[in-house]
């Protein structure tokens, strides 16, 4: 049984096609890196694995379980879907903490009042979490009060915080300076040693190269080459490819 | 009258002005968003509605919607009303009038709050109304705060218009004792400005303190 | 474009909405005028049966309604209507309305008379009156010092009175008065009117000779009244129309009241506020 399983996506923004029949599939514990330029669809195809968009066509399940499937030539959804998002985490960019709530309700909330567990047992999760992060003393700062690194430290906190089977990381060292990028670097090496089922999007190729299981590189919404990394880092036999890689070791 | 008679005087009639006051942000604040929903509705005729009555309430006199409302029963549909209905369609009518402004307030902060926070509460499974519930709103009221001061504090110094109908609020009541034999006179709108100012200064502190509880985010 | 049409709809909705408020007021005195003749009422008239006097008056119109020393409402008038109100046995109450408002408020019911110095000549048709008892004058006060004698002097010179009043009337109906000034400004009431007059922006004040002589008492020496009068009005209890029985009610008392004294004597103590017992012409008949 696949974590997520997900094929052949189409996604267009009107005459905009940006996901041209996409096929992926992760295992437990499996690192996948997505690599490309901006605007090659990597992004779209994160936010369609997480349902923040709704694909065109296609299939996808997680754990086994249809969340969106073809009836003849219509998509269709399940209603449940909060349990499939139960499944699933997402880091963001740009972090999207809620401002208003401290450290800590930013973690603890969603267990509590979304998953209703217990607030105790959850509290006492978290507070394990943070400490593991490093953030054991930024329980009760608000996130105004935190750097760019601490912020996306609690915000993959929150997402853990939820027990997600699988962790999506949308660029998640793109909006940090480069001197802090390195804390959440490691932050997500702890998790991938852990045996944490994670998709990363991400521009850092020597942490992609380092990290991950299998690579994905994607261009004009398509695939255009998979494999280890490597395959796809030291032995690419794709032009594509080996131009977009150039293009970052300079 | 003495000048210690004409300010117990104004300062009674301040009680009226002040329930102007207070029932009308008791009214309005929540109608606004009550009404900023409607202007959301995907139902047509509601938003169209919500629109209509936004852009009459912002777009004709204040003064003028007392009077419709103060008169209008009676005369069109001859509808015999209690007897505070004086006072009551003043604060109908700042209710109606200020919830239109609240509505375009809370849309201009609801609208400025990132949809990165709408995407983060979904993809951790908030329910809709959880989200504008928790994550949402108050978010927004830190946002519309000053804008909201600014109304509120227009309105302090609105509730004179209820003058327009003859409602006993403090400013009929400075125009009536100004005129009368043995009056202070003059002095008694120097005494009623003085009390609109103390009033305004009072809730000027009030929604400061309220801004610096909520500056503990940003 | 629909959105626009339908925006201008509803604005002119609400504009109706206010015509047809004022138009109320108005249409009642062309369907009723020249009907004086009880008889011809198709309805029953019950306009008495309530046995209440609800009187509309103008807090800021001294002497005949102002805010007593103590706060209260008081005013010539007033009294009258209290006092005839006591002896008729009624419920007496009196509603501080504004001015301006009076037709409304008298058509909604809110009140069902105007005893307030209510100004019966030029109105004789749009309302049900009682006897005047009242002969007022419309004067003009200006300063002391300014040099103006008679309506002449007036010529290119501004002159105050109160929106909606008889004063106004008195101005536009004087032949060829109005064309001499250089503007007539209409103000909310008389204080701000007295208040130009000191300032200087306006050169004159026409008002009627109770407002003049109280502000001229209360100014002692710095205002006087020009000799020539700008017209001469009566002032009269007014009901709606074909409210006869109402008025048949309290005019009839008020003539006893006139009658055995207790109209001058109520009268007598509110001649330090203004009130000239020469213009109570009830008593003088």
């Amino acid at each position: 049984m696949h974590i997520l399983d997900i094929r052949n996506v189409r996604k267009s923004f009107g005459d905009n096609e940006v996901l041209k029949d996409i096929s992926l599939t992760v295992d437990r514990g499996e690192v996948v890196s997505v690599i490309g330029p901006s605007g090659s669809g990597k992004s779209t195809f994160l936010r369609c694995a997480t349902l923040l968009e709704t694909m065109d066509s296609g299939t996808l399940r997680y754990m086994g379980e249809t969340v969106a499937s073809m009836q003849g030539d219509r998509i269709v959804y399940t209603k449940d879907l909060k349990k499939i998002r139960s499944y699933f985490g997402l880091v963001f960019q740009n972090f999207n903490l809620f401002p208003h709530f401290s450290v800590m309700k930013n973690v603890t909330d969603a267990p509590i009042s979304v998953q209703k567990r217990d607030p105790k047992e959850v509290r006492e999760t978290a507070r394990e979490l943070l400490d593991k992060m490093g953030l054991g003393d930024k329980a009760d700062a608000y996130p105004c009060e935190l750097s760019g690194g601490q912020k996306q430290r609690v915000s993959i906190v929150r997402a853990l915080a939820m027990k997600p089977e699988i962790l999506f990381f949308d660029e998640p060292t793109s909006a940090l300076d480069p001197e802090l990028t390195g804390e959440v670097l490691k932050v997500i090496r702890q998790l991938a040693d852990a045996s944490m089922t994670m998709v990363i999007v991400t521009h850092e190729m020597a942490f992609a190269h380092a990290i991950s299981d299998f690579v994905v590189f994607m261009d004009g919404g398509v695939i255009v080459e998979q494999g280890t990394p490597q395959e796809l880092f030291e032995g690419t036999k794709q032009e594509r490819t080996r131009q977009f890689l150039q293009n970052y070791q300079r | 009258m003495t000048f210690s008679t004409m300010v117990g005087e104004l300062a009674h009639a301040f009680i009226n002005t002040f329930l102007i006051f207070l029932l009308t942000l008791i009214g309005s604040l929540p109608l606004g968003l009550v009404v900023y929903f409607g202007k959301k509705s995907r139902f047509k005729p509601l938003k169209w509605l919500t629109e209509v009555y936004i852009s009459i309430m912002r777009g004709t006199p204040l003064i003028l919607q007392i009077m419709v409302i103060y008169y209008a029963p009676p005369l069109l549909f001859h509808v015999t009303l209690p007897g505070n209905w004086r006072f009551s369609a003043v604060v109908v009518a700042f209710v109606i009038n200020y919830a239109a402004y609240y509505a375009e307030i809370y849309r201009g902060g609801i609208e400025s709050i990132p949809v990165g926070q709408y995407e983060a509460a979904q993809v951790l499974g908030y329910r809709k109304t959880q989200t504008f519930v928790k994550i949402i709103l108050p978010q927004m009221v830190k946002r519309t705060l000053p804008a909201v001061t600014n109304e509120v504090i227009t309105l302090v110094k609105d509730t004179s218009l209820a003058s327009a109908i003859g409602t006993i609020e403090m400013f009929t009541k400075a125009k009536q004792i100004a005129v009368s034999p043995r009056s202070p006179g003059m002095l008694t709108f120097l005494v009623a400005g003085i009390f609109y100012y103390i009033f305004n200064v009072i809730v000027a502190f009030g929604m400061k303190k309220l801004e610096k509880a909520l500056d503990y985010y940003q | 474009m629909k959105k626009t049409v339908s925006l201008l709809l509803s604005l002119l909705m609400v504009m109706s909405c206010v015509f047809a408020l004022a138009a109320c007021g108005g249409k009642k005195t062309e369907g009723d005028s020249g009907t004086t003749a009880p008889s011809e009422e198709t309805t029953v008239d019950t306009s008495a049966d309530a046995k209440k006097l609800i009187v509309g008056f103008d807090a800021e119109f001294p002497p005949y309604g102002f805010v007593a020393e103590d706060g209260s409402y008081d005013g010539f008038d007033l009294a009258m209507a209290k006092e005839l109100c006591s002896r008729l046995g009624w419920e007496f109450e009196a509603v501080a309305i504004d001015w301006n408002s009076k037709d409304a408020e008298l058509a909604s019911g809110n009140i069902n008379c105007i005893w307030n110095g209510f100004t019966y000549t030029g109105r004789e048709d749009q309302y049900t009156w009682s006897e005047p008892y009242v002969e007022n004058k419309i004067v003009l006060v200006v300063k002391a010092d300014s040099g103006i004698t008679s309506l002449a002097d007036l010529a290119g010179k501004s002159v105050m009175a109160q929106a909606g009043s008889s004063a106004v009337d008195a101005i536009n109906d004087k032949e060829g008065f109005k064309d001499t000034l250089k503007e007539v400004v209409e103000l909310p009431d008389y204080n701000t009117g007295f208040m130009d007059l000191d300032s200087g922006s306006v050169d004159a004040v026409a008002a009627d000779i109770g407002v003049a002589t109280f502000n001229i008492n209360a100014k002692d020496g710095e205002y006087v009244i020009l000799e020539e009068p700008l017209s001469t009005e009566q002032y009269a209890v007014g009901f709606l129309l074909g409210h006869n029985a109402l008025r048949d009610a309290v005019n009839a008392e008020l003539l006893k009241m006139a009658e055995d004294g207790t109209m001058k004597t109520i009268a007598e103590n509110y001649v330090d506020d203004g009130l000239v017992l020469e213009s109570l012409c009830l008593l003088n008949k």
